[in-house]
């Protein structure tokens, strides 16, 4: 690559690249613009343009501690060849969708397309020419673009903390900690295509199953009138006291509480649930069976000795699915009578008593106004059920 | 039970993981009248697990779970959830409960090689 088609890929003046590489801050370069070397130099321009001098660079770049950047290497960056309308000759997808596929991607940087971006439209293109609804492919593509970013996020922050930080603490060269973290993430990288493809395949197996189970038994309800409405148990479970424990403990410590809490929280729930999400110490778990929801939180109360003591509730009504998550009224009543329970109790509201039956108790205990609601909720104590209420 | 235990013993994926987990459990089954006591092997000479049908034996357990034959054979088949069972009272569970939540995940890769077992030997207990 010439030194113009280099600076036009950093996206500064050739005059400023050749000021970088007099002033050591791109030791990639040995006469020749490589990938390596043009990857280094962005790194410097995303350095200057949060402010930091290039003496701060050169010292950083001594010190070993942009040696996870020569990992760019390894992701050669392509060229935007393609137009939109080259795209859409390709793909049959209109201009519009492209772009907002692209935006929803997270990969709307440049103003062309590159092969690899034609290549995954022509994937988009096949999955809708295979019949997926756009709105459903819309929603896929959300629900990925968070994933693996989650997933991408996730790599880089653990080999950074597991990886390069103890190289630096170790007094390691630059130059060897770059080679270090170059050949791991080189073993490293195609090892992750195939982990994820083999989980994915597990999990889609295991969700079909319990999607085919879930269609079988609310076959004889009444179906909802709105396409991506299903009616659901939602429960909400977090743990009480959970800000003291962190102010008096400490962060890491509430840290290992909290992973403990939801570890144990997915290994216990029935197999037609699942965590959709978590926020801090608090857990969203969406299931097909209310029943099911909540005796397996009332068990799982009966499983809980140590302080701090989770609070669950559980409620039954139709949520709206959206990107992977579900929305609406009915989570929102689940997730303010959670804000009621103490810890160790599992409250739920009249949907559940009526769909759970005589296998647990009900005890009720309150009629009460949740915030942003008009009406009132009823509001129900759960135990386990025979004779011992111990 | 005893071909049951045998497998969580030695199935490489159970044995180990249970055996670090040293977690004395004692099982009542209910309908039977019977009582056994499993724990971790003692040393590197010993299989991973060790138990004895009996109460006589020489160490306590942590975790003490009743059930009846049934609901043990819908465990070991996958088909019984260990939270809802004690919620439904089929299953009691008293002592260090909170080890129960370590072993539960250690016992799931054994599910497939128990039904097998019922599937080739002992036909009448397929669910």
């Amino acid at each position: 690559m010439t030194l113009e088609q280099a600076a036009a890929a950093v996206g500064v003046s050739t005059g400023t690249l050749r000021r970088w590489v007099r002033q050591d801050v791109v030791p990639q370069f040995d006469g020749a613009w490589t990938p390596a070397a043009i990857g280094q130099a962005r790194l410097v321009a995303r350095m200057r343009e949060r402010g930091h001098s290039l003496a701060d660079i050169q010292r950083a770049t001594e010190d070993g501690r942009l040696a996870f950047g020569h990992v760019a290497e390894l992701f050669a960056a392509e060229d935007p060849v393609h137009s939109l309308s080259d795209a859409t000759d390709a793909t049959g997808l209109d201009p519009a969708l492209i772009e907002r596929l692209m935006t929803t991607l997270g990969l709307r940087s440049t103003p062309g397309l590159t092969d690899d971006d034609l290549e995954l439209l022509r994937y988009i293109a096949a999955v809708l020419d295979a019949g997926l609804p756009l709105d459903a492919m819309l929603q896929l593509t959300r629900v990925y673009a968070q994933a693996i970013a989650q997933i991408a996020d996730a790599e880089v922050r653990l080999v950074h903390l597991y990886v390069h930080e103890p190289l630096m603490r170790s007094g390691s060269a630059a130059a060897e900690m770059a080679d270090e973290l170059v050949e791991l993430t080189s073993d490293l990288l195609p090892l992750a295509s195939p982990m994820l493809d083999q989980l994915h395949r597990r999990l889609l197996a295991h969700f079909i199953e319990q999607d085919v189970v879930g269609h079988m038994e609310s076959e004889l309800e009444l179906a909802s009138d709105e396409v991506g409405r299903m009616r659901v148990a939602i429960a909400f479970a977090d743990l009480a006291g959970y800000t003291r424990l962190t102010e008096e403990a400490g962060e890491l410590h509430a840290l290992d509480v909290v992973e403990r809490f939801t570890e144990a929280v997915s290994v216990t729930l029935p197999d037609d649930a699942r965590v959709i999400k978590t926020i801090g110490d608090e857990v969203m778990i969406v299931g097909s069976d209310p029943a099911a929801l909540t005796a397996w939180a009332v068990g799982f109360q009966r499983l809980q000795t140590e302080r701090p003591l989770p609070r669950i509730a559980v409620h039954y009504g139709y949520a709206l699915y959206r990107d992977g998550d579900y929305y609406g009224r009915e989570v929102n009543i689940a997730a303010r009578v959670v804000a009621r329970s103490a810890g160790g109790e599992v409250l739920v509201t009249r949907p559940i008593v009526e769909a759970t039956g005589s296998e647990l108790q009900f005890e009720r205990i309150a009629e009460v106004r949740l915030k942003g609601f008009k009406g009132p909720t009823e509001i129900f104590l759960a135990r386990p059920g025979g004779a011992e209420s111990d | 039970m005893n071909r049951t235990f045998e497998i969580m013993s030695e199935d490489p994926e159970t044995g180990p993981p249970l055996r670090a987990a040293d977690t004395p459990q004692r099982f009542e089954f209910t309908d039977l009248d019977l009582v056994v006591n499993i724990r971790s092997g003692s040393d590197e000479e010993e299989p991973n697990l060790a138990w004895e049908w009996s109460d006589e034996v020489a160490w306590e357990p942590k975790v003490r779970l009743s059930m009846s034959s049934e609901t043990a054979n819908r465990y070991f088949q996958g088909k019984e959830n260990m939270a809802i069972a004690i919620a439904r009272r089929r299953i009691k569970a008293v002592g260090d409960v909170k080890a129960a939540l370590t072993i539960i995940p250690l016992t799931k890769p054994v599910f497939a090689r128990y039904r097998q077992m019922i599937a080739d030997d002992y036909p009448h207990l397929e669910l």
